[in-house]
């Protein structure tokens, strides 16, 4: 369970470029669902995603994990949390170039200390699942665009974290991909964890695995769907 | 389970390199191992020196043999550079910083000039 | 395999991916760096052996040397001193040494001419014992050939072979040449009950100062130098002729770990970046750091490792070819002997810490701030 409590983010914070991108947002996140965040491009998702996931912090406001109050704590404990909590695929992928697909796939796991044939039996597993496992080997600056979304996708998996977050994730996939980008949506779901998603696309919002859907403009709630 | 399949590229170059820092290390050792294994050699040769030392009543090593004046940086003597200065006895490093001359010394030849053995 | 174990094994993984992909520059770092430590590891391997060289060999010097000073300046020793010396209390003999240099126009060496203690080592009259560099030097073309000297145009003396210092004693002998007193006399035209100075041997060692107090209260003109005295200069010599290659080859240390901080706090954007999706991605401020700390531990034991163990091979098996020039000087006489290997345990650790810590220390220092950043702002 995440809940936020008048969550207000400024970016350049009294500064004449100040600019508030998230206004006083309330909302409690639950556990084994599935929501979306739609809104227009600018509304605040990707800022509300990455203060949920402990990236940032909130200007004002509180945000709580699992009850415990996380807003406040140093940077190192975020480390902690993020780690422990949460996978992340980054709008902008941001997967480290000049390292192979299967070697960015394995970055969140290196400070857990993974065996390491164990590990790449995870990652082939999950490239195939992906449609991705030929890819393993080759550098992600050489990747289309949906290649690197999944390169992404696998690598916010590889965890195995309890909340996947996941910001349009599928904006650079076709029908089929998607439709496999689903399939693990539902197999986490049935696995009891939590996937938060932001979306333009409407294969998401009106997938049947949705539990919730939240709408976003101007940095404020628009509830849409239940 | 995955008990035999291969291991990923960056474990295999971690043990590379690891084994290239073991191999390092090794030869390191080796070559202290190297020292203490050519000590008895080395001291009885030095023995042979000091020996030498002792019978003729030496000072000096026989390395800056290039001048008068360096040649017993221990003891002062009539050519010695410096000799007496408060903290150190003479000792001039003559072909510290400069090269030896490539001609070379000499004329080559033994004891007097043609037409001195005439006379 | 430990779990802590493992997780440095994924950082070092991650580490080592990282730095393949710019392979030839980190190559080239760490062969430059490895040169710089390899020079300064030649100079201390170098200059130590010859340290532990001189103590052991001049060990056996006369315990004091006593010469004579006249307007400040070094005399010829009247023998009587001989006498009064020997009668101090304490001293156990007093011997006039004869010994005097030898220019010679041939080849442009420079000889030491002297009479030997040890009456075994004295040649009969007209024969001399050459050092192992003086047959060399002149070209002889048989072993016990004689050696003609010629002290001014018109000149010729000869001096027969009567044996030949060896090589692994070229240390302490290769100019020498030990003729017999009469012939030292005639040969520089020294008259007779002279000398060049006195070596006084002591019985016990603990008694030479205040011998030498008395000696001076006997013989106030003279210079008194102790065995002690002669092992010290030799120990500053060479430490001060490695000390100055240390101190050329620190500063280089220094400029790798001004450049290893410059280009670590010039973090390019890139950098910055990748660190900031590490920790987004769940890589905490330790992770980081011990990733960079396996980078730069990577390069620097590296470069110590490769440097020390080329350095070893430079100098106990290739003679020091770069640095004997400047650890030993010229000379025309050069004394041909293997030094004898030695690894000085402590010269090396404080030379590891000397690689080691200033580039960690250049490498780490400027993670610090980003890595411990919110990773939402150094992503961006
Ligand atoms: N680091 C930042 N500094 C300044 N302004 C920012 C920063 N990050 C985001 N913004 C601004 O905040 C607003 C919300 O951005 P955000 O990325 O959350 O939008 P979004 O809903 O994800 O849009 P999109 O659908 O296009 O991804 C935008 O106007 C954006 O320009
Ligand atoms: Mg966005």
């Amino acid at each position: 369970m995440i809940s936020l409590r008048s969550v207000t983010k400024l970016y350049n914070e009294g500064r004449p470029n100040e600019l508030r991108a998230l206004s006083d947002v309330s909302l409690e996140i639950g556990r084994d669902a599935v929501t979306v965040f739609k809104g227009p491009s600018g509304s605040g998702k990707t800022t509300l995603l990455s203060i949920v996931g402990c990236m940032a912090r909130p200007t004002s406001g509180r945000v709580l994990v699992d009850g415990r109050m996380v807003s406040g704590l140093p940077e190192t404990f975020l480390t902690e949390e993020r780690r422990s909590t949460f996978g992340f695929v980054f709008q902008r992928f941001n997967l480290i170039r000049g390292l192979t697909v299967a070697e960015n796939v394995a970055l969140p796991a290196a400070p857990l200390g993974p065996d390491p044939r164990a590990l790449a039996a995870r990652i082939e597993t999950r490239l195939e699942a992906l449609d991705l496992a030929d890819k393993a080997d080759t550098p992600v600056e050489h990747l289309s665009g949906g290649e690197m979304q999944r390169a992404a996708i696998a690598r916010a998996l590889i965890n195995d974290a309890p909340v996947l977050i996941a910001d349009e994730p599928t904006a650079n996939l076709d029908t089929d991909l998607t439709h496999r980008f689903l399939d693990i949506v539902a197999d986490l779901r049935a696995e009891g964890r939590s996937v938060i998603l932001s979306s333009h696309d409407p294969r998401i919002w009106q997938s049947d695995l949705v539990d919730r859907v939240v709408g976003m403009a101007d940095g404020r709630l628009a509830e849409v769907a239940a | 389970m995955s008990g035999r399949a291969p291991l990923p590229r960056a474990t295999r170059r971690l043990r590379l390199v690891l084994a290239l820092f073991g191999a390092g290390l090794a030869a390191l050792a080796l070559e202290a191992a190297h020292a203490r294994l050519s000590r008895p050699a080395a001291e009885l040769r030095m023995a042979a020196s000091a020996e030498l030392v002792r019978a003729a009543g030496l000072t000096d090593l026989a390395l800056f043999t290039e001048a008068r004046h360096s040649r017993n940086p221990a003891l002062a003597d009539l050519h010695t550079a410096f000799q007496d200065a408060p903290m150190s006895f003479g000792h001039f490093p003559s072909g510290s910083f400069a090269p030896r001359p490539a001609a070379g010394f000499g004329k080559g030849t033994l004891g007097f000039d043609a037409d001195e053995v005439r006379r | 395999m430990t779990p802590g174990l493992r997780r440095q094994r994924a950082l070092a993984e991650y580490t080592l991916a990282a730095m393949a992909r710019r392979r030839g520059k980190n190559i080239g770092l760490v062969a430059v760096y490895a040169a710089v430590v390899f020079f300064v590891a030649s100079a201390m391997l170098f200059s130590a052996a010859l340290r532990r060289e001189a103590a052991i060999v001049l060990s056996e010097a006369p315990e004091l040397v006593v010469q004579n000073l006249l307007m400040g300046r070094h005399e010829l020793m009247p023998g009587a001193a001989v006498e009064t010396l020997a009668g101090i209390r304490g001293v156990a003999g007093a011997q006039g040494r004869l010994w005097g240099y030898f220019y010679d126009r041939v080849n442009g060496a420079n000889y030491t001419l002297m009479v030997p203690f040890d009456p075994a080592l004295i040649p009969p009259a007209g024969a001399a014992i050459f050092g192992e560099a003086i047959p060399r030097t002149r070209d002889h073309p048989w072993l016990g050939a004689p050696l003609f000297l010629s002290r001014h145009p018109g000149d010729l003396v000869r001096f027969n072979a009567a044996g030949q210092l060896t090589a692994a004693q070229g240390l302490v002998s290769s100019d020498l040449i030990l003729i017999g007193e009469a012939d030292f006399r005639a040969f520089f035209g020294l008259p007779p009950e002279v000398y060049t100075d006195i070596a006084v041997t002591i019985r016990n060692p603990r008694e030479i100062d205040t011998i030498v107090q008395k000696a001076e209260a006997l013989l106030p003109d003279a210079r008194f130098v102790t065995r002690d005295e002669i092992l010290r200069t030799y120990q500053k010599i060479f430490s001060w002729r490695e000390g100055i290659l240390v101190a050329l080859a620190g500063a280089s240390i220094l400029a790798f770990a001004i450049f290893a901080a410059e280009k670590a706090s010039g973090l390019s954007a890139d950098e910055a970046r990748e660190i900031g999706i590490l920790k987004a991605i769940g890589w905490d401020m330790r992770d980081v750091i011990a990733m960079k700390l396996w980078e730069g531990g990577l390069v620097s034991v590296g470069a110590f490792l490769a440097g020390t163990v080329a350095a070893y091979l430079h100098v106990f098996a290739f003679g020091a070819a770069l640095f004997a020039p400047v650890l030993k000087g010229w000379s025309v006489i050069y004394p041909d002997f293997p030094l004898a290997p030695e690894i000085d345990g402590i010269e090396m650790t404080a030379l590891f810490f000397l690689t080691v810590l200033p580039y960690l220390a250049a490498t780490l220092v400027p993670i610090w701030r980003i890595a411990s950043a919110d990773p939402d702002q150094v992503m961006r």
